[in-house]
């Protein structure tokens, strides 16, 4: 049984590696949704899942042996994105890859604004929700761009979190932040023993960030961000400039624990014009992804929302950069675009399996294989990973089956 | 006015003696007098110690008192020969980082005329040898707080005996944890677990009165 | 052969029986604890302060290998910044975790100035030692009387600890100092469990201390609080009575892990006259021996040194407060004083233990036992728990048979 899984997971891998290497694998590579429907499956409550790690284990556990996949990137336990502290924490690189998910406890902790948990600001069974904020104001682009990570640590986070207001609370908050990161790696531990025993590659996730979303998503607020590349262009350029450095440091920590695949997941890409995208957005973008391929990293960047306008501008990164995966973007048009430069991943929308039938997900992966499978470099996902409660389980079965019939 | 100065320093009176202190110098004093007074204070304040009349914390301010009555007291018996009744050797031993107990003993043993060779804190037995042949000390005096010190002074008893400078030297041993079987398991002359005490003994160990 | 469960109701109810001062079936018995236990186990002391499986392993072989009805000793690896726990005195979750962290990789991570380390600052098989320093000025009594846990935690800590000296680096020390608790709090549950199957009785300990001590170890440096005492005593009496909320206040957070002990280490109490003793230090010690009494717990103090000038205030203390541990102090005097009032513990000199014989050991504990023995409310120990390296086992053996050849009731 334990070879069986050891040789299921190194198959698995070869399958993904071929895809992201632009080759053609033996099987198009299926990476599995998550989200909400992994604890409905078990009948556990949001804040279950997110507050008891025991129950939550096994949930996943439930999940993935009853719906297989090649890469169960989206269902695995985690937390809300918390790049603003991996770039506070970002001269300390023992701490900062521990920041990059937010769980509820450390919510709890550090009294953020930041985000809504299950069970504390919003009901048991919500789903955990980034709301951001804004926690400094446009005369403060300067001290930014000064000492983005004193700035960040010093200025913002007391701003943005009630229990680190003050030295003494921040003092406190911290230790017990520390212990729970310490609970949150003994049950990623506990994960990567549960994906061994199931078949699954361990692929250690690295990560980084696009500069503008930092300040959009945790400094000025996206709304405040918008108006201020109008208002203070020169100041919100160098701070994405600024803001490279830390980044890097934070994204390349991640070598200590072995990672080669750094996840970036974009935010402000599809509010953007191309000649904005161009100006404020991608420059910084393109240089935290050229130098963590550099650094010998694969990039994987979810593209949110639509990315069309700026699809072309993915072909000056060096061949064979990563995987670019899309949300609402036209995989079909993004793979003819790509092809033979970046692995693409996606296709398929949530909609069709939160509302579809199997037989329409049948036809759907049918179609769409026949038109991006040739030639590789293709991994088949969900537009987003994260499905509801209410996703039908049949058709979550129909979608691997399909895969397995058309892949 | 010196009985003065030397009843304000044996009842504690820190401020009174230095400015009693200052006054009679300034005055033309004699600071050879003065300093064998400070002295006799420092006797009786370990006298009261050892009766019991008096406690660690008097021992630690009647020295503080000395030190700042010599600090303007010295330079100016520079030149002139201050007798010393003896040379001592002084440290820490191994492995043991605390100096207060040591630092202690010491102002009192200078306070009674000894010369005192400070060789610091964990101190190698090599160390203490070195200083025997280089200061030809009539006493070496062993620090330690920690039980570790205990070895530590046995073997650096067991060292100046194979260097052959055991017999040149009287030996005391001192600090919180020593008592009498530490000083027969180490082989040392004799011990002190205060500073008064210490320097007593170190009077009779080179036939001074004690 | 009994079971492991029950040797360690035997020996709780013997330990137990004493500090109620009552006769148990035998004199109980806190064994050594210290250097010995990494040297009997051929591990350095810089293995045994930072490396939790070589010590856990250490501590089991040790208390296997030398039974005693109470490893006491045994139970402290390292030692601690003292104003550190009292920094979070108003998070008692936090200074509950941060209480318990006294080990080697928690000196790394705060980077204090006052411990030094084996492997660190002094040889890797030294023992740590806890030396102190001066980290407040006497013109700070105020703000230290004013808020006593701010000025620690905002003023005194960074001062301390060259790795808290900014804002962030503190942050990050504090989220390592968190991460390594739950390491430290693993450590500390995988000894309890071999210890459990060695039969002995978990006797969760907290920590208390003296307000005066608190100021002399880790604020103004002994020396210094010695003056203090006769250039400021109102402001170092205010202090003193500030502190004690503090204290009780860190020292109760780990009561809902079930303590029933607060373990108070007293330092200054022989450097006292009585009178100074009476008017610094004993009133706010005893606040806080009564303070943890309110709450149910029993204090036991470590009177360091020669406490026999305030033998009688403890009498002050109501019948069967707790244990009084002594160093110097002659125990015979002290139970005679102290008999059915409070529990005495110690008696054997540490010297004896390394510098003795067997015969020496049995002989001396004979004599102990006949005059200490007679009315129970007694617990033999050595007169500090710290055993150095070369300690010969022999003779740590030889005292636990004269305990069990003289010490039954």
């Amino acid at each position: 049984m334990v070879s069986n899984a050891k040789e299921l997971a190194e198959k698995r891998l070869a399958r993904l590696m071929a895809a992201m290497n632009l080759e053609e694998p033996d099987k198009v590579p299926l990476a599995g949704v998550g989200g909400d429907i992994v604890p409905a499956y078990s009948g556990l409550s949001m804040y279950e899942y997110c507050y008891d790690s025991e129950k939550a284990l096994k949930a996943m556990e439930n999940f993935l042996k009853d719906f297989p996949c090649d890469w169960p990137f989206a269902a695995s336990v985690s937390g809300l994105d918390g790049r603003v502290f991996n770039v506070a924490f970002s001269e300390f690189p023992d701490i900062s890859i521990n920041l990059t998910f937010i769980t509820g406890p450390m919510h709890d902790v550090l009294g953020d604004k930041y985000y809504r948990y299950p069970g504390r600001e919003i009901s048991e069974d919500s789903s955990p929700q980034f709301i951001g904020g804004s926690f400094m104001e446009a005369d403060e682009y300067d001290k930014l761009i000064e000492d983005p990570v004193k700035f960040i640590a010093e200025t913002v986070l007391p701003r943005a979190c009630r229990n680190l207001e003050t030295p003494r609370k921040a003092m406190a908050t911290m230790v017990r932040l520390g212990t729970e990161i310490s609970k949150f790696n003994a049950m990623m531990m506990q994960t990567v023993g549960l994906m061994q025993e199931l078949g699954y590659p361990a692929m250690a996730l690295g990560g980084a960030y696009a500069p503008l979303d930092l300040i959009g998503d945790f400094l000025r607020g996206v709304e405040n961000l918008l108006l201020d590349i109008r208002r203070y262009p020169d100041k919100v350029k160098a701070a994405t400039e600024a803001l490279v450095e830390p980044i890097m440091n934070y994204a390349l920590a991640h070598k200590n624990i072995g990672a080669t695949l750094a996840f970036i997941p974009l935010h402000l890409n599809e509010y953007l014009s191309p000649k904005l995208y161009k100006e404020f957005y991608w420059p910084t973008l393109k240089e935290v992804i050229v130098r963590l391929v550099n650094e010998g990293f694969k990039v994987m960047v979810f593209f949110e929302g639509r990315h069309d306008a700026h699809l072309e501008t993915i072909l000056e990164l060096p061949k064979g950069w990563g995987v670019a995966y899309f949300e609402k973007t036209d995989v079909v048009k993004a793979k003819e675009v790509l092809k033979g430069h970046t692995c693409v991943m996606g296709g398929i929308p949530m909609g069709l399996i939160v509302g579809g039938t199997p037989a329409q997900i049948d036809e759907y992966v049918k179609n769409l294989l026949e038109k991006v499978k040739p030639g590789g470099g293709f991994i088949l996902a969900p537009g987003v990973g994260t499905a509801p409660r209410e996703t039908p389980v049949e058709n979550i079965k129909a979608l691997i089956e399909a895969v397995e019939k058309y892949g | 006015m010196l009985d003065e100065i030397l009843k304000s320093i044996v009842e504690m009176e820190e401020e009174e003696a230095i400015k009693k202190a200052k006054e009679y110098l300034d005055g033309g004093g004699d600071p050879q007098k003065l300093l064998e007074v400070c002295r006799d204070a420092m006797g009786e304040v370990g006298a009261r110690f050892e009766k019991g009349e008096y406690f660690l914390s008097e021992l630690i301010l009647g020295g503080e008192i000395f030190k700042q009555i010599m600090e303007f007291t010295l330079p100016k018996i520079k030149g002139e020969s201050v007798k010393k009744i003896g040379k001592i050797v002084l440290g820490t031993v191994k492995e043991d980082v605390h100096n207060i107990g040591k630092d202690i003993f010491k102002v009192f043993a200078e306070a009674s005329g000894f010369e005192v060779i400070d060789i610091g804190i964990d101190t190698p037995e090599e160390k203490f040898v070195e200083a025997v042949k280089e200061h030809k000390p009539d006493i070496v005096g062993m620090s330690c707080l920690i039980t570790a010190g205990v070895t530590s002074m046995k073997k650096t008893v067991d060292k100046l005996k194979e260097a052959g400078l055991r017999d040149s030297v009287k030996i005391i041993i001192g600090g919180g944890r020593v008592d009498e079987s530490v000083k027969e398991f180490t082989g040392a002359d004799a011990w002190a677990d205060d500073a008064a005490k210490g320097v007593r003994l170190c009077k009779q160990l080179i036939g001074v009165e004690g | 052969m009994k079971s492991p469960e029950e040797l360690a109701k035997e020996r709780l109810a013997r330990i137990e029986a004493a500090v109620n001062l009552e006769e148990p079936d035998r004199v109980p018995f806190s064994g050594v604890g210290g250097d010995v236990i990494a040297a009997y186990a051929g591990i350095t002391q810089e293995e045994f302060c930072f490396d939790y499986d070589k010590a856990k392993e250490a501590i089991v072989k040790f208390n296997r290998d030398f039974p005693c009805d109470w490893t006491f000793a045994a139970g402290f690896v390292g030692v601690g910044v003292p104003p550190f726990t009292y920094a979070f005195a108003d998070d008692p979750d936090v200074s509950a975790t941060v209480g318990m962290a006294m080990f080697g990789t928690i000196h790394d991570i705060i980077g204090d100035t006052c411990t030094r380390y084996p492997g660190r600052e002094i040889e890797r098989n030294c023992s740590p030692q806890f030396i102190g320093g001066k980290f407040m000025e006497p013109e700070e009594y105020d703000d230290l009387i004013e808020d006593p846990v701010k000025f620690i935690a905002e003023t005194i800590i960074p001062r301390i600890c060259r790795n808290m000296n900014t804002p962030r680096k503190a942050m990050a020390a504090m989220i390592r100092l968190g991460m390594e608790a739950e390491k430290i709090k693993n450590f500390a549950i995988e000894v309890g469990k071999e210890l459990a199957q060695l039969g002995y009785p978990a006797i969760p300990i907290t920590l208390g201390y003296t307000p005066l001590d608190l100021i002399g170890d880790g604020l103004r440096d002994e020396l210094n609080l010695i003056l203090d005492l006769r250039r400021y005593p109102d402001k170092v009496k205010k202090a003193c009575e500030a502190l004690v909320e503090p204290i009780l206040k860190a020292g109760l957070a780990l009561k809902p892990l079930g303590v029933k002990y607060a373990f108070i280490p007293l330092h200054l109490n022989e450097y006292l006259s009585p009178e100074l003793y009476n008017e610094f230090y004993w009133p706010y010690l005893k606040e806080v021996i009564l303070g943890f009494a309110k709450e149910g717990i029993k204090s036991f103090v470590f009177f360091e040194g020669r406490h026999d000038a305030h033998l009688e205030t403890i009498l002050e203390l109501p019948k069967g407060w707790g244990i009084a541990y002594f160093e110097k102090t002659d125990v015979r005097k002290a139970k005679e004083i102290l008999k059915g009032h409070t529990c005495v513990m110690g008696g054997v000199p540490i010297s004896l233990i390394v510098g003795g014989t067997p015969e020496k050991i049995d002989a001396y504990v004979k004599e102990l036992l006949d005059e200490v023995k007679p009315g129970g409310g007694y617990i033999l120990a050595t007169s500090v728990g710290i055993a150095p390296r070369e300690t010969p086992v022999e003779n740590i053996k030889a005292l636990i048979e004269a305990v069990e050849k003289y010490g039954k009731y």
